[in-house]
């Protein structure tokens, strides 16, 4: 009953970790999953908050799409 | 503790086409590649930056290639057939694409990240390449040992 029991569980919960693919990332990797929502505005806005707060300028971002290469 | 090793080795499905790997029957078939040429394929997606910087690269090499040895073949994996349609009208590739949008040609492959590249021959994976790079074309054409003119 144990083993049974063990058995559904992991057959019925593997799908709860199941990782995004490189090739599923079409969503992860538009504008709108950027923290600026893809509004160029909003986070020149938030930059300059950010280096004058901090007296720093550069440093933010990342490069590529998110689509899982370099 | 055995039941539960089992029930795992079943629900995860680790294969995936990697270097040495030989390709299947249908696999061969839905490529439409058989032994006479070595050929690279390349995933890529209209969604992937890295993708769009490297294909004008790839294409500028498949226009210099020798066709009867040599072949590149696009596998578009966007799931919006226009999309990757328009995608690709704009880089006006040369090559031969398969629009994979049921995505059955990539889940097989699992490429561990976009683009990828692999190098097939005699229905084998000679080599795998993942992530964008701006000398491609040095890259594959140093690989194949072809010399540029």
């Amino acid at each position: 009953m144990i083993k049974l029991f063990i058995l559904l569980s992991v057959l019925l919960f593997s799908g709860c970790v199941k990782e995004v693919q490189p090739w599923e990332k079409e969503q992860l990797s538009s504008d709108m999953m950027k923290p600026d929502g893809g509004n160029a505005l909003y986070k020149q806005f938030q930059e300059h908050i950010y280096f004058s707060k901090e007296g720093s300028k550069g440093g933010v971002g990342v490069a590529g799409g998110g689509c899982g290469c370099n | 503790m055995k039941t539960l090793l089992l029930s795992f080795l079943f629900s995860v499905s680790v294969f995936a086409y990697e270097f040495g790997s030989n390709l299947d029957g249908a696999m061969l078939k839905t490529l439409q590649i058989n032994d006479s040429k070595t050929y690279i394929i390349s995933f890529f997606a209209s969604w992937c930056h890295s993708c769009e910087k490297e294909l004008p690269d790839l294409d500028e090499l498949h226009q210099g290639l020798d066709k009867t040895r040599y072949e590149i073949i696009g596998v578009d994996i966007d799931k919006d057939i226009e999309n990757a349609k328009v995608f690709q009208k704009s880089l006006d590739l040369s090559f031969r694409v398969i629009n994979d949008n049921k995505q059955n040609i990539v889940s097989v492959f699992k490429p561990i990240g976009m683009p990828s590249l692999y190098i097939i021959k005699d229905k084998k994976v000679l080599h795998v390449m993942t992530g964008a790079r701006d000398d491609i074309d040095e890259v594959i054409s140093n690989y194949l040992g072809i010399q540029d003119d």
